[in-house]
């Protein structure tokens, strides 16, 4: 019962494990202050100058909630360093359909992060549909993410990412005894 | 059949594991019911009126013998003594215990079966024609590619947090016995003039607050393109599906809202940009699916015509079952053999653990070790010889499962209703067990003929209401339970949402109300050979109408 009365703080997770956060997430480039790394909500990313929002200086990141459309980064996906995806509702599986859009098909190449309501049970699926890092506040998560449990399926039926790629090695074309 | 092999065993034991871990962390406070809740659903474990429910996974139906002993063990160890056969194709246990779940889990999982994916806004259990491999009339066995469609769409990383659930069902004939065309997606498998094989796809039926017939959005979809073509329609879905309103999440309502042509656009245009992707399936991944549901060999048997024609002859009861419940197979000395289980006056779907050992020995000894559930509520021999009909019918007279009722009156859809479910307005079953009981004489029930009667106990129409010939639906007003009629409604390959008729009816008048509606057919169908629907399609809701609610009322 540790897991719930310790105190639920944010933390940043990738493969590796736990990590600084170099990114301040905020409402605008003002209160942001000085930091090199920046989240803002695509409104106030779409509303910067250009030599702005691309300025080498500084990373600035872009965080999209599950109702907006990623459609306005697409040209631009070679110069955005970070693209977060909200999940306020577990339940709410937009941002998994974007994820798996923006590595398959759009070939994002920077780090494609995962933030809010994030449950252990859900990570295995963030891994495979493309997310490198996740966000984390719920406590049950961050320990058993702590403790290396990811929930993870040992086989998985479709082609994805995360913990099994091996090609071939999904569904029909498998073949037995091979 | 399909058989499990390493990987399919590996998947699903490892989703036991996890599932036992959630059940510990409920019950261990670690999760609360709100986060408990699409976890469980995930595994088919529902919260209902009186305990938990669990609805295990009948993928297309299908059974072998050894799996339905397993079903009648849980029935008989875990549940009271029975199961309840739905309109999905699955099974139903109404009172296993929470904590004993994990070990219902792990007996399932010894005869390769789950409950994955009975529940919860992910892609269903796929279903398919219950004679599928055995119908005389199909283009081909829908089986694999709803087995192709159940690998796919297992534990999908980017599906399992849809809008709302999803539904797909896939047939094989002309002949639609999957009601196709009230799914979220349907696919009919068919010909094109070449004599490649290939789906017409529809997207966007559904019954519920809402019925809607599924449009056509693709007239012939090459099989190899199944799971991207699949892929485009849910992931347009996913993206675009509402989420503000739980009554308007389905696909149906996106279609609606978008427009068809606007959808097939955005489906077509998806599809574009993955349609050569690891997805598209060469022949090869199709033949070794393909494999599993070969034809069994089936050993002539050419002395079944004469010696059925003598048997007819000494025992009209037993005529009367092969005319209503055989079916022809693609082998001519053979039969497909639905068992009801809609004795008169019972609870339709619902068998004992007894009745369900019964079924698996003689699959066991007389249908190659197959039987099918149905989505009418009843369960399928798809293998009989002509000759072992006889023989079978007595084992199945022994415990009540000789009823010769299929596609009649008495052959009722009904959901649980008040009796067990904590939506309803309404009960279902005993108002379905008084129409059997009203109508339950086998030359009524014959004279009738073909009539579909469909039991909600509320909107949400778990019944198949909508498609009924005769749809009864539960609803309150002013605090009373009302039954409300619709009529001319089918789920077959002519697919129609049924008209409501007017005001609805007392618990105390509506068994006489569906007599009214069946005797004014009666009198007014132009033949014998016309059935209720072709006589309300030709004469319209107006002679029912008069004779429910008078002529002055209908004028009005
Ligand atoms: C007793 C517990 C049950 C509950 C709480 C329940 C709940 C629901 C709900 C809420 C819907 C409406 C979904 C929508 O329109 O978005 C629905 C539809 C449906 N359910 Fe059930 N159901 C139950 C049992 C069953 C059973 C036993 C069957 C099979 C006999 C069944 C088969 C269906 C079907 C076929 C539909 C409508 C088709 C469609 O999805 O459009 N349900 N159910
Ligand atoms: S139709 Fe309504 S009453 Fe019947 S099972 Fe479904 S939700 Fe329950």
């Amino acid at each position: 019962m540790t897991e719930t009365t310790e105190q639920a703080k944010e933390g940043l997770w990738g493969r590796e494990g736990f990590r600084e956060d170099p990114y301040v997430t905020a409402e605008s480039l003002e209160d942001a202050g000085d930091a090199a790394a920046v989240i803002l909500p695509l409104a106030a990313w779409l509303a910067l100058p250009e030599d702005v929002r691309f300025d080498t200086n500084r990373k600035i990141g872009v965080s999209i909630a599950p109702g907006e459309k990623i459609d306005p980064l697409l040209p631009s996906l070679d110069r955005i360093p970070l693209i977060a995806l909200q999940f306020p509702a577990f339940n709410d599986g937009r941002s998994y359909s974007k994820a798996e859009l923006l590595k398959s098909q759009h070939n994002f190449k920077g780090e494609l992060r995962a933030v809010g309501d994030v449950l252990i049970d859900q990570v295995a699926y963030m891994l495979r549909t493309g997310f490198d890092t996740l966000k984390v506040a719920h406590a049950v998560t961050l320990s058993r993410l702590a403790a290396h449990n990811l929930h993870d399926a040992p086989v998985y039926y479709q082609p994805g990412r995360g913990s099994h790629t091996v090609p071939g090695a999904y569904s029909w074309r498998r073949i037995p005894g091979a | 059949m399909y058989r499990y092999d390493e990987f399919d065993h590996a998947f699903v034991s490892a989703r036991v594991e996890q599932f036992k871990d959630q059940v510990e962390r409920r019950l261990a406070g670690e999760l609360t019911e709100e986060q408990f809740r699409p976890l469980r659903l995930m595994n088919g474990v529902y919260l209902q009126l009186h305990a938990y429910m669990l609805r295990v996974a009948i993928p297309y139906g299908t059974l072998s013998s050894r799996q339905m002993r397993k079903l009648a063990h849980i029935a008989r160890h875990y549940d009271r003594g029975y199961g309840h056969f739905t309109t999905r194709q699955n099974l139903q246990y109404n009172w296993p215990a929470l904590a004993d779940m994990p070990k219902v889990l792990d007996e399932l999982a010894s005869v390769e079966m789950h409950a994955l994916q009975t529940s919860g806004n992910c892609i269903r259990n796929v279903t398919a024609d219950h004679f599928a491999g055995a119908a005389a009339d199909e283009v081909a066995d829908p089986r694999p590619y709803a087995e192709i469609l159940r690998q796919w769409s297992s534990m999908h990383p980017e599906f399992s947090y849809l809008p709302r659930k999803f539904k797909i069902a896939v047939t094989g004939a002309e002949r639609d016995r999957a009601a196709i065309q009230v799914h979220d997606i349907g696919l009919q498998l068919k010909k094109n003039e070449a004599g490649e094989l290939g789906f017409a796809v529809y997207v966007g039926g559904g019954q519920g607050r809402t019925p809607m017939v599924a449009k056509k959005v693709r007239d012939f979809l090459p099989v190899e393109d199944l799971l991207t073509y699949t892929t485009a329609i849910v992931r347009v879905y996913n993206l675009n599906g509402r989420r503000d309103n739980k009554y308007k999440a389905r696909i149906k309502i996106l279609v609606h809202e978008t427009g068809t042509e606007e959808i097939i656009r955005q489906i077509e245009a998806e599809w574009e940009a993955i349609r050569d992707t690891d997805l598209k399936m060469p022949q090869r991944d199709i033949d070794a699916i393909d494999e599993y549901f070969r034809a069994p060999n089936l050993a002539q048997r050419p002395e079944g015509w004469s010696k059925l024609a003598s048997e007819r002859k000494a025992d009209p009861a037993f005529a009367r079952w092969v005319d209503q419940n055989v079916t022809p197979h693609k082998n001519p000395d053979y039969g497909v053999v639905t068992i009801s289980l809609k004795p008169i006056g019972g609870i339709p779907g619902d068998a004992t653990d007894a009745q369900m050992d019964l079924v698996a020995e003689i699959a066991e000894k007389f249908s190659q070790d197959e039987i099918r559930v149905s989505h009418e509520q009843n369960l399928v021999l798809p293998h009989v010889a002509i000759a072992d009909l006889r023989i079978v019918y007595d084992l199945l007279l022994t415990d009540g499962l000789a009823t010769a009722n299929a596609g009649l009156i008495t052959d009722i859809i009904a959901c649980p209703g008040l009796d067990y479910c904590a939506l309803a307005n309404a009960r279902s079953i005993p108002v379905a067990q008084r129409i059997s009981e009203r109508f339950g004489s086998p030359e009524r029930q014959s004279d009738i003929g073909e009539l579909k009667i469909k039991i909600s106990g509320c909107i949400n129409a778990c019944g198949h209401h909508h498609v009924g010939h005769i749809g009864i639906l539960g609803v309150e007003k002013k605090g009373e339970e009302l039954y409300q009629i619709s009529l001319g409604g089918s789920g077959d390959e002519i697919c129609t949402i049924g008209d409501i008729t007017g005001r609805g009816f007392s618990s105390e008048e509506i068994v006489d109300a569906v007599e009214t509606i069946v005797d004014r057919y009666l009198e007014i169908r132009a033949d014998k050979e016309e059935s209720f629907l072709a006589t309300y399609r030709r004469l319209g809701a107006a002679p029912f109408k008069n004779a429910l609610y008078g002529e002055t009322a209908n004028a009005a």
